[in-house]
């Protein structure tokens, strides 16, 4: 009986603890996303290049290769930022809550709408008539 | 070019392959549009008790909006994953021929679907745990002006999407 008394708030504890936790991870990989999406397209920084013309896959950026089609690199931009803002999500959850509670909630909403506009200069190129 | 399970090629022809595939992602996008217009909705504009009679407008916006968290989480990366599939058919047979005949406002728009469309993903932990938590009223602001946003993405992915076949789908 005693047991089970003791066991119930010793699991409430545990499932708070993982869920404040994936909460600070949430925030922070929320936030991240749209600021490291927008670096990378800008900076043309993709974790790989995929070639559809022949399936290949290289790491890093890589140029189209003559006469073998072109080189796509937004499945390499995804997963960069994918990657980065989880390692940062991932750091979040080791920090102090009192730093975590600072973040304004709304920043998760108001930076990916900050982002447009950047990604709509970033693609000035097919602006034009 | 691209990938295609060569069992398949078989029994249906590379052209048939593809259609099925878009028209997957076509039918999951409208799904998605569905819950995440009725959740945004009843976000924004809340159905008070005792508004008077219920028209189309008011029963739109009357959903449990937490009911539909999980399922918006699933539709969009499932819906992703289609759209990135079929994304290298599009490279190489839709997007020359865009540009050969200079719709660059076109490809500039579908350029920005597939922006938005990676951003969202980053959105959906943080979006799922404010509707995990419906009733704590901290959440309550970000809440609802997150579900706006992902909305508005879904919305403008959609058009974009569904402009983009008009310009060259299927037949083309």
């Amino acid at each position: 009986m005693s047991t089970t008394t003791q066991a119930a708030p010793a699991t409430r504890s545990a499932s708070l603890a993982s869920w404040v936790a994936f909460r600070n991870f949430a925030i922070v990989f929320a936030i991240a996303t749209p600021i490291i999406y927008v670096i990378c397209e800008m900076r043309n920084w993709p974790l790989f290049t995929y070639h559809p013309g022949t399936n290949r896959v290289d790491l890093g950026w890589a140029a189209a290769v003559r006469d073998q089609g072109p080189a796509m690199y937004w499945y390499g931009w995804t997963a960069s930022t994918l990657l980065v803002a989880g390692l940062l999500g991932l750091a979040a959850v080791k920090l102090p809550e009192s730093i975590v509670k600072k973040i304004p909630l709304s920043l998760v909403w108001i930076v990916p709408l900050a982002a447009i506009p950047i990604l709509v200069y970033a693609l000035r190129f097919f602006w034009r008539w | 070019m691209g990938i295609i399970p060569e069992v398949l090629l078989d029994y249906i022809t590379v052209n048939t392959y593809w259609s099925i595939l878009f028209t997957i992602h076509a039918l999951l996008a409208v799904a998605l549009l569905g819950a995440l217009s009725h959740q945004a909705l009843s976000v924004a504009m809340p159905v008070r008790a005792g508004a008077g009679p219920a028209g189309f407008v008011t029963r739109f916006r009357a959903v449990h909006g937490a009911s539909y968290a999980a399922a918006v989480c699933v539709l969009w990366i499932v819906t992703f994953f289609f759209g990135a599939w079929i994304y290298t058919k599009y490279r190489m047979y839709v997007r020359i021929p865009i540009e050969q005949e200079g719709f660059w406002k076109t490809q500039g728009f579908f350029e920005m679907k597939e922006h938005l469309a990676s951003i969202g993903l980053g959105l959906l932990p943080i979006y799922w745990l404010f509707w995990k938590n419906a009733r704590d009223p901290q959440y309550d602001s970000a809440r609802k002006w997150l579900t706006v946003t992902l909305a508005g993405f879904c919305w403008f992915i959609f058009l974009t999407g569904h402009i983009v076949n008009n310009v060259r789908g299927f037949g083309s």
